[in-house]
């Protein structure tokens, strides 16, 4: 997508700042964590398949984990996918009115990222009472005596992907604002 | 205002963020955010959201996403797909326009290991396309025909769009799958039939010069040897599923890791590439994931809003009744498919037309094939056609226009047209092999 100016684009490396350098890392850091985590479902539905077929019973923890680290894959990579302006969206208006009027669709994409820095960012403050709760209860998915798991570290990566992307949604308006002021 | 009010004016204010370009998953959180905020409080607007944040995902069932995506993407790069249309032009060359229908059947054949469209109309349009136009093919019926083939993708199974339907409609995604079986064989048929007799009636269209250029010829070994890959996927995967040893998301992680193998035996896949793939997989996965979790939110501001429930009775009692409504669903589908792409139309649509369809006692499994057809009809249609889209990139090839491509998709479209016809009229084509 073309229109997407993201920080990345050639245009904008050259004026990356320190901050920013950090900011992208931590932004794919957690991306890739994410994508080390769609190997892992893999791998372990698989072994969970080998093990029913195999010696007739399911391992612990595939099913209510492989639904954990869904959640968990998803929230660590949503900045990532805002930052490549790959969330799903019609582009039968802005495109065209971008390229018409710079100005208003730059300042139209910038109501767009703080209405996502917003409610993403509702989303990971309130998340925190979750984890309270978890914490609080000792919750854990699993079976008692067999093997179990702690749920409140995938709460805690599930509310930092979520505030990282909502930063990251405020970091595209930072971003379009100086690229606007250098004009 | 009254909570129906809120829940309108909800919707509405939806339709005019989506269409001024909003990312959708965002819209829809704001709005529904805003809409439980004005017909509750403000705590409970955040509450909900929260919940439904951290909760909504966490399915087994939804690993089948990203695992089916995988999948998809290395059967991409193995060159399975190539293997089976060098299957299907030997066997099919004889017939008139035999590459075209060669196309139609080794897409549907993909179609049974992968469950994205766009994955085949990459596949093809490098495959199938540089063949036909060797053969004499005019570049707008051979661009046409892996625009409207690669349709097969999403309704034969695996599919993605079968298993969001699934989520949302609370089906089984195995009976869903089975549901596509017919339908997806129907549509390859009205395919072939399309391309006899534009073959026929309006060779113009289809052929532009002589075809004097040789075939490339394969011995019954060599056929035997492509053949084996994409049948040792299809029986991991639609055997596992159908055999009764392997759950949805269990197929979706087998078939992935015997893509890989394919993969990594054919050395096609170096480690750059498989991380370039897993990252792709992670974005694909995310952008329909969360664009669900979003879904649910507004599914419940709408049931809070009490929105379907009047809908259902407007439908209902006066005198347009289920098929007046399943008629006004669809023209109002593939309206929507001129603008949106085809997963979003589901997760707007849905919330509101399935307690209609529900209260209809319309068969939901039945009413998710035609939903499934009508949204695949926006791949084809100007100016959001995907598929069309996705072809141009992949041909790289400055003298095609996207309108010749879109010109050559419209027979196709007409085919699935009548398709989605004959499946309303005979729901047992759909409904059949599902309810068995």
């Amino acid at each position: 997508m073309s229109h997407e100016n993201t920080p990345a684009s050639p245009t904008g490396e050259a004026t990356e700042s320190g901050l920013e350098k950090v900011w992208h890392r931590l932004v794919e850091t957690f991306a890739a964590l994410g994508t080390v985590l769609i190997g892992v479902l893999m791998l372990i539905i698989c072994a969970d398949i080998v093990a029913r077929n195999a010696m007739g019973a399911s391992l612990p923890l595939v099913s209510e984990g492989g639904a954990l680290l869904v959640v968990t894959l998803v929230a660590l990579q949503l900045a990532a996918t805002v930052r490549a302006g790959r969330m799903a969206r019609t582009e039968v208006f802005i495109v065209p009115f971008t390229d018409r009027f710079p100005k208003a669709g730059a300042v139209l994409e910038g109501v767009y990222d703080l209405t996502g820095a917003v409610v993403l960012g509702i989303i990971a403050w309130a998340s925190i009472r979750v984890i309270e709760k978890d914490i609080a209860a000792a919750e854990f998915i699993g079976v008692p005596g067999l093997a179990t798991l702690p749920t409140w570290p995938f709460r805690v990566l599930i509310l930092a992907g979520f505030a990282v992307a909502a930063v990251e949604f405020a970091v595209r308006i930072l971003a379009a604002l100086r690229r606007g002021g250098t004009q | 205002m009254t909570p129906f009010d809120i829940g309108a004016t909800a919707i509405g204010v939806l339709v005019v963020l989506i269409l001024i370009g909003m990312p959708i998953g965002i819209g829809m959180l704001s709005v529904s955010l805003a809409g439980v905020a004005f017909i509750r409080n403000e705590t409970v607007a955040v509450r909900m959201m929260t919940q439904v944040a951290n909760d909504s995902l966490e399915e087994y069932l939804f690993a089948v996403v990203p695992l089916f995506v995988l999948m998809g993407l290395l059967v991409t790069v193995s060159g399975v797909g190539k293997d089976t249309f060098d299957v299907f032009q030997k066997l099919l060359r004889r017939i008139t326009a035999g590459l075209g229908v060669a196309t139609v059947f080794a897409n549907a054949v993909f179609a049974a290991i992968t469950g994205i469209s766009i994955a085949s109309a990459t596949v093809f349009s490098r495959i199938a396309v540089p063949e036909m136009r060797r053969h004499g093919y005019t570049n707008r019926f051979a661009t046409g025909v892996v625009a409207g083939s690669s349709v097969l993708g999403m309704l034969i199974p695996p599919s993605l769009l079968m298993i969001v339907y699934a989520v949302l409609a609370e089906q089984s995604v195995g009976r869903m799958f089975l549901a596509g079986v017919g339908p997806g064989i129907l549509l390859a048929l009205a395919f072939t039939v399309t391309i006899l007799i534009l073959a026929s009636t309006r060779r113009g269209f289809v052929f532009e010069g002589g075809d004097e250029a040789v075939y490339e010829d394969f011995s019954p070994l060599e056929i035997v040897f492509k053949a084996v890959p994409i049948l040792s996927l299809m029986l991991i995967v639609l055997g596992g599923l159908y055999g009764g040893f392997l759950n949805p998301t269990e197929a979706g992680a087998a078939g992935a890791f015997g893509a890989l193998v394919i993969a990594l035996l054919r050395r096609s896949l170096d480690r750059k590439t498989f991380w370039r793939l897993l990252v792709e997989t992670g974005q694909i996965t995310v952008s329909v994931l969360f664009l669900i979790l979003a879904a649910t939110f507004f599914s419940r501001m709408l049931a809070l809003s009490g929105v379907p429930r009047e809908l259902a009775e407007f439908f209902l009692s006066g005198n347009i009744g289920p098929y007046g409504f399943l008629i006004a669903y669809i023209v109002l589908i593939v309206a929507l498919g001129c603008l949106i792409d085809s997963i979003s139309i589901m997760l707007i649509v849905l919330p509101i037309a399935l307690p209609v369809a529900e209260a209809a006692g319309l068969d939901l499994i039945w009413f998710g094939v035609i939903t499934v057809i009508a949204v695949e009809i926006g791949l084809l249609t100007p100016p959001f056609g995907l598929s069309v889209y996705t072809i141009k990139s992949a041909m790289d090839d400055p003298d095609l226009k996207v309108g010749e491509i879109f010109r050559g998709a419209v027979p196709f479209i007409l085919a699935m047209l009548v398709t989605l016809a004959v499946i309303i009229l005979l729901p047992s084509t759909a409904t059949w092999l599902a309810r068995l």
